[in-house]
């Protein structure tokens, strides 16, 4: 335990170095997260109140869903610039403590875009004064990323040997994470719109939300060690 | 040689066998089977519809399995089968997607609707493309197996979620009619054509998955014996 710990310390110490000296990896989809909130501002203009829930629904969470995807299909490419991926392969350390480490960056990148996508949206699709942010949402939110966050990890280790990644990343990344988008924007909508709260959501599309969380992180961290295995 | 064509005229001999059997059980299907209480004739697509699906995730989970194979056991010869498991689901549940959009129209009035059931079948239909379009990506080799057997369990593991999907939340797609607490809400005369319109679907997918095995088995040593050749 001593070890992994160790192991998973120094993991994150090097992916937090790494994304430290590239800022524009977290920056650039966050740009990209703030300029399509714009653009869904300019484009709907001013919306009839009881339309501003639906439409804050809609922005927050397709323009989260894209800038994930953007951070996350590059989660392993510094890595592999330096060789340190396969280098890494072939040290005697745990792949579990090695996901992990990816993992936390991950959520970590993930609430860097996620927290000012909620806030922004807020701050300019809702005019009515009367703010949209709350304690569910947020918990939703966070539900939808640490899903989206472990397939990012897997598949971006899957990724990196294809020849077309730029295709293929969405192309499965879109089909395994509908259900969870799918999922995250219903229990918004019952909360937002419906006024439900999060223990009756549970029974329904919150209760597939946190399935999927705990099917992906389990899968993910299994799979993962086979992947990384030295040929 | 003489193998290679025995092999050639048995896979041949099957594949009309199970064809012929399938025209026939559908054609008793068309002809004979009882009209549906409440919904007529058209009803009768069920026959083709649901055998379809059914095969799509059974595929599913032979991928899952086959995939398991492959992480687990190290086999090539799994990882190929994997794939044409991926290709004859793929076929299977575009097929599904079809034939359930033509049962829709009269029935539902529109050709397509985002229920649930419909929208993970799509889903399926697409992790299907991703994972045949991922496996021909890569370089053939043991690191591609262990990719796409990840993938492949992934796939394997949403099937149970479609099907469970109709009993969790209320959608336009009907309740199951077969399996349900209770037994099963259909004719006996009907369940019994449908369930050999099932086998007979079922032996379809196994034949193609047979074929195409024995071809990319043949694939993958005509690119090793190439890759070797250049090599010297």
């Amino acid at each position: 335990m001593k070890t992994f710990l160790a192991q998973y310390r120094a993991l994150l110490w090097q992916a937090v170095q790494v994304e430290w000296a590239n800022a524009e990896r977290w920056l650039s989809p966050l740009l990209f997260s703030g300029t399509m909130i714009l653009l869904f501002v300019f484009t709907f203009g001013t919306v009839e109140p009881k339309f501003i829930p639906q439409l804050y629904i809609a922005a927050t969470f397709l323009t989260a869903f894209f800038s994930l995807q953007i951070s996350f299909s590059r989660v392993l490419e510094p890595d592999m610039q330096d060789r340190v991926f396969d280098q890494l392969r072939t040290y005697p350390i745990s792949p579990s403590a090695w996901f992990l480490s990816k993992y936390t960056i991950v959520i970590a990148l993930g609430v860097l875009i996620l927290a000012p996508t909620l806030f922004l949206s807020d701050l300019f699709l809702n005019v009515s004064g009367k703010s949209l942010l709350n304690g569910s949402l947020a918990i939703i939110a966070l539900m939808a990323l640490l899903s989206l966050g472990a397939l990012g990890v897997l598949l971006s280790t899957m990724m990196l040997r294809s020849n077309a990644k730029q295709i293929l990343y969405p192309l499965i990344y879109f089909p395994l994470t509908i259900p969870v988008l799918l999922s995250a924007v219903e229990s918004s909508h019952a909360i937002l719109v419906d006024g439900k709260d999060l223990s009756y959501l549970m029974s329904s599309w919150l209760g597939l939300l946190v399935i999927f969380g705990i099917m992906y992180f389990t899968l993910c961290l299994l799979l993962f060690g086979e992947l990384v295995k030295p040929e | 040689m003489i193998d290679a064509r025995k092999q050639d005229r048995l896979t041949l001999a099957l594949g009309i066998a199970v064809f012929a059997f399938a025209g026939l059980c559908w054609f008793y299907a068309l002809k004979f089977a009882p009209p549906d209480a409440a919904q007529g004739e058209v009803y009768r697509i069920i026959y083709f519809h649901v055998p379809s699906a059914i095969t799509a995730f059974l595929s599913s989970a032979v991928l899952a399995v086959l995939s398991l194979w492959t992480l687990f056991k190290r086999s090539p010869t799994a990882a190929v089968w994997s794939k044409a498991s991926a290709e004859v689901g793929l076929i299977f549940t575009v097929l599904t997607l079809v034939t359930g959009s033509i049962w829709g129209r009269p029935t539902w009035g529109v050709w397509w609707d985002w229920d649930a059931r419909l929208t993970t079948t799509l889903l399926l239909a697409l992790l299907y493309a991703g994972y045949l379009i991922f496996t021909s990506s890569m370089s053939p080799g043991p690191q591609r197996d262990r990719m796409s057997a990840a993938l492949g369990v992934i796939i394997g593991l949403d099937v149970p979620i479609i099907y469970k999907s109709v009993t969790w939340w209320r959608t336009l797609h009907q309740p199951p009619s077969l399996l349900r607490s209770g037994g099963s809400s259909m004719d006996p005369d009907m369940v019994k054509i449908l369930m050999t319109c099932l086998v007979a679907m079922i032996l379809i997918g196994a034949w193609l998955l047979w074929t195409r095995s024995v071809n990319l088995k043949l694939q993958a040593s005509i690119e090793e014996h190439s890759h070797s050749v250049h090599s010297h």
